[in-house]
């Protein structure tokens, strides 16, 4: 691939970037230079069109064509500052920040889902490597970065409402807009410098934002704790990466791969290393050991807030995993014979980790607590997917790229069972499954969404959370796993148990006393709806998901045979 | 000859050298015993209030502003060591400046965003700043 | 190399441990946000001392990064610690503890 088309590869994060830059510069023009401001705007995107068409005929490559493609975006995200200025003159920069907002996260989720269309119709499309191959932008990069801008869409939409009366919203956005970059630039680190970096990047601003409302004592407590547990395993994961360093002279994945590859002297040092990213993994996935923070944060937190990070960030940090454990510290076997058994590691803390969440769910009082449980719970099944990579090596792919698949899914259904929550929170609902009662007889669109998002989680056929997490544990029968299946589904039985509560709550039980529900917050109703349309569709559209998954997985493991025809032939 | 014995006798010397001055002042030195010598601040200032004072929010605003202009200064030292190599190995000027000048961009907008809020207006009155 | 790899380890691997014992045994969250940083230092005295040993800059650089990074998380978590003083009235990381843990 040609390396001057090579940086817009990194569309979709560097929309995220822009966007988030955009909000603080139109916050901060004030009401008196916004119309020339946009005007001028819009005067540039079209001569941004204009540039890259140049560019796009000159160069030729289809990921060339790419350039038109953004700066027709880009167009259009300075056209929505236009318009928005157009209907609302003098009002406040509230609806400017939040639409811009929005629509960034629109256009970046819309080059991700370009480009993945890109790799899937041509066959001999190869990943972009940026920056000496400090980057790469392969179908699982692009699948991670369309979670991400779905995620941050959905949560930008919700948050307009959740945040009225609130002080400081365009940094609120610009924050939420740049942990999301980060998160993408995630899912395309390829070596451990990239990947910190990145991790951090995510990281900051989810800790300021967890901790935004600043005169609520919740709040604040959740952010210290979230920063606490963040400060403390980003410094693991630091030492962690200067062992690896230290192991192989190298921080690039393949080269890291290929010092390993006969063998090392140093294995307690690589040994502990690997132990501590890991750890760092753990964090940022909110498993076991380091789980503790979520019930903590996602409580606390600002419920859109509690979407995203345990959505978005949550997928960040599992795809980095699954790079950094497929490319640098493969083939599994190799480690194992050395005496570092990672897919031991992983086993162990799948199966650990799904049942302390899914247990601990079933005992909470507090609906949105026991989403964070549940949450845990889900990055249990998640580790499945690197939990089965010691096996049948050809089954390798259906599993990754299961996990893949349901962290895809579980950005739509967790995202909108915790906007739900950011629903109920905006009417002023009290928070336990007791609060919730009677609540689909006020509200039956929201109350069916949230039906949808539940039964999606615990797998039932009614969203895609089913079908995520079939092939997850069918892939783990088949690369010869049957106990971690068995323990997922033992979960997922148990998980019923609790959601059902919710879902009984609401439609079934009378309400203690009178049920008064204020206002009609349409951005919360539009993104909630939306996440359970999409929950729901995709369900029958399913297999370009998977099929992107499994040639993803496919992409990073090099053992793998291409068993897509063989599952869904 | 071992390496090993400069450094430790560097760390001999360095022991040595003030506990020396130590001895050689308490037996030079008239004994003169005194109250005033005791206070805190030999010049005379009496000391009021406690040790624990609290400090202006403005100063963790410079302090923000600091973490911008100087630690940021240290990402910008790898740039410039390979700068005029890769200028010399015939990589295009665009291609070895235009990162920093994003790097520096992106900076720029967080200061001017900080500016614009208020974070380098320094409080007037000093009074006002003890109290609040 | 005039001293042996092993021996800038043992002083990174004592600077961790240091820095973990003091995010355990302190309440302070101030020290808490020293002992981060000495952990991450650990890091920096390795990736320095390797790329020494490996002959590449890429160590050096990213302890630059580290550094910077480090940075950054201070100036976050002062501002994390800011809201908890206003809530809380003081900065012990052990007064928070409205919700379960």
């Amino acid at each position: 691939m040609s390396s001057h088309a090579s940086l817009f590869a990194l569309g979709p994060a560097l929309y995220l970037a822009a966007t988030g830059l955009l909000v603080l510069v139109l916050d901060s023009v004030g009401r008196t230079t916004r119309l020339p401001f946009a005007l001028g705007s819009a005067v540039f995107g079209v001569a941004a069109v204009g540039a890259a068409a140049v560019a796009a005929f000159t160069g030729g490559t289809l990921l060339g064509l790419g350039v038109g493609a953004h700066a027709f975006a880009a167009m259009n995200a300075f056209l929505v500052a236009f318009l928005v200025y157009l209907v609302d003159p003098s009002g406040s920069n509230r609806l400017l920040v939040a639409s811009v907002a929005v629509a960034g996260a629109v256009f970046s989720l819309g080059n991700a889902a370009y480009y993945l269309a890109y790799f899937g119709t041509t066959s001999d499309a190869q990943a972009a490597l940026l920056f000496g191959d400090q980057l790469v932008v392969d179908q699982m990069s692009l699948l991670f970065m369309a979670i991400a801008a779905s995620v941050t869409a959905l949560v930008a939409l919700a948050s307009y409402d959740y945040l009225e009366g609130h002080a400081y919203q365009a940094e609120y956005y610009a924050l939420v807009l740049l942990a999301a970059t980060g998160m993408s630039l995630m899912a395309a680190a390829n070596s451990l410098a990239t990947v910190f970096v990145a991790m951090e990047l995510a990281s900051l601003p989810s800790f300021a934002l967890v901790a935004f409302l600043k005169k609520n004592r919740g709040s604040v407590e959740a952010g210290l704790k979230y920063f606490l547990i963040g400060a403390l395993s980003s410094s693991f994961f630091a030492y962690g990466i200067s062992l690896v360093y230290a192991t192989t002279g190298s921080l690039q994945l393949e080269a890291v791969a290929s010092a390993l590859s006969g063998g090392t002297e140093f294995v307690g040092m690589l040994g502990i290393g690997m132990l501590m990213l890991v750890g760092g993994f753990a964090y940022k996935t909110a498993s076991v050991p380091f789980h503790f923070w979520a019930p903590e944060a996602y409580e606390g937190a600002p419920a859109p807030i509690s979407a995203f990070i345990s959505s978005a960030s949550k997928a960040a940090g599992f795809v980095i995993a699954f790079r950094v454990f497929t490319v640098a510290f493969t083939p599994a076997g190799l480690f194992a014979s050395l005496g570092i058994d990672w897919v031991l590691v992983f086993q162990i803390l799948a199966v650990v980790t799904m049942t302390l969440g899914n247990f601990a769910a079933a005992t909470q009082e507090n609906v949105k607590r026991m989403l964070a449980y549940s949450s845990i719970g889900h990055a249990g099944y998640v580790l499945i997917g690197l939990a089965s990579l010691g096996g049948v090596a050809s089954q390798g792919d259906t599993v990754l790229g299961a996990s893949m698949m349901h962290l895809f899914v579980y950005g739509f259904m967790n995202t909108g069972a915790f906007l739900f929550i950011a629903l109920v929170e905006y009417w002023g609902v009290g928070r336990t499954f007791e609060d919730y009662a009677g609540l689909g007889r006020k509200a039956p669109v929201a109350c069916a969404a949230m039906t949808v998002f539940l039964f999606s989680l615990a797998g039932l056929p009614v969203g895609a959370g089913f079908l995520s997490k079939y092939v997850l544990f069918f892939g783990a029968v088949s690369a010869g796993f049957w106990w971690l299946a068995a323990v997922g589904a033992i979960n997922s039985a148990l998980s019923l148990y609790y959601y059902t509560r919710v879902v009984k709550a609401m439609w079934v039980e009378e309400p203690n006393g009178e049920l008064e529900l204020q206002g009609r917050p349409t951005g919360l109703y539009a993104a909630v709806v939306a996440a359970a349309v999409v929950t729901v569709l995709l369900l029958p559209g399913f297999f370009p998901i998977a099929e992107t998954a499994i040639e993803a997985a496919n992409a990073v493991l090099p053992n793998a045979g291409d068993t897509t025809t063989a599952f869904f032939g | 000859m071992n390496p090993w014995i400069a450094v430790g006798a560097l760390g001999v010397v360095s022991v040595v050298i003030p506990l020396s001055m130590m001895l050689v002042s308490s037996l030079l030195r008239p004994s003169v015993p005194e109250d005033s010598k005791r206070t805190t601040y030999e010049s005379g200032e009496v000391p009021t209030g406690g040790t624990r004072i609290r400090f202006n929010i403005q100063y963790y605003m410079v302090a923000l502003l600091f973490v911008v202009f100087d630690i940021e200064t240290v990402l910008i030292f790898p740039w410039t060591v390979i700068y005029r190599s890769a200028l010399e190995d015939g990589v295009g000027l665009v291609t070895v400046l235009a990162p920093m000048l994003i790097f520096i961009g992106v900076l720029v907008v967080g200061l001017a965003w900080a500016w614009h809020n208020g974070a380098v207006q320094w409080s007037r009155d000093p009074q006002a700043s003890e109290t609040q | 190399m005039a001293v042996p790899a092993e021996y800038y380890l043992v002083l990174s691997a004592g600077l961790f441990c240091i820095g973990l014992a003091g995010i355990l045994t302190r309440k302070n969250a101030l020290m808490f946000l020293m002992s981060v940083e000495l952990m991450l230092n650990a890091a920096n005295i390795n990736f320095v001392a390797f790329s020494l040993y490996w002959g590449n800059l890429t160590g050096q650089t990213f302890a630059l990064f580290t550094m910077a990074l480090a940075a950054a998380e201070v100036a976050i978590g002062i501002g994390i610690i800011l809201v908890l003083y206003r809530n809380f009235g003081d900065v012990d990381v052990t007064d928070a503890v409205g919700m379960r843990w």
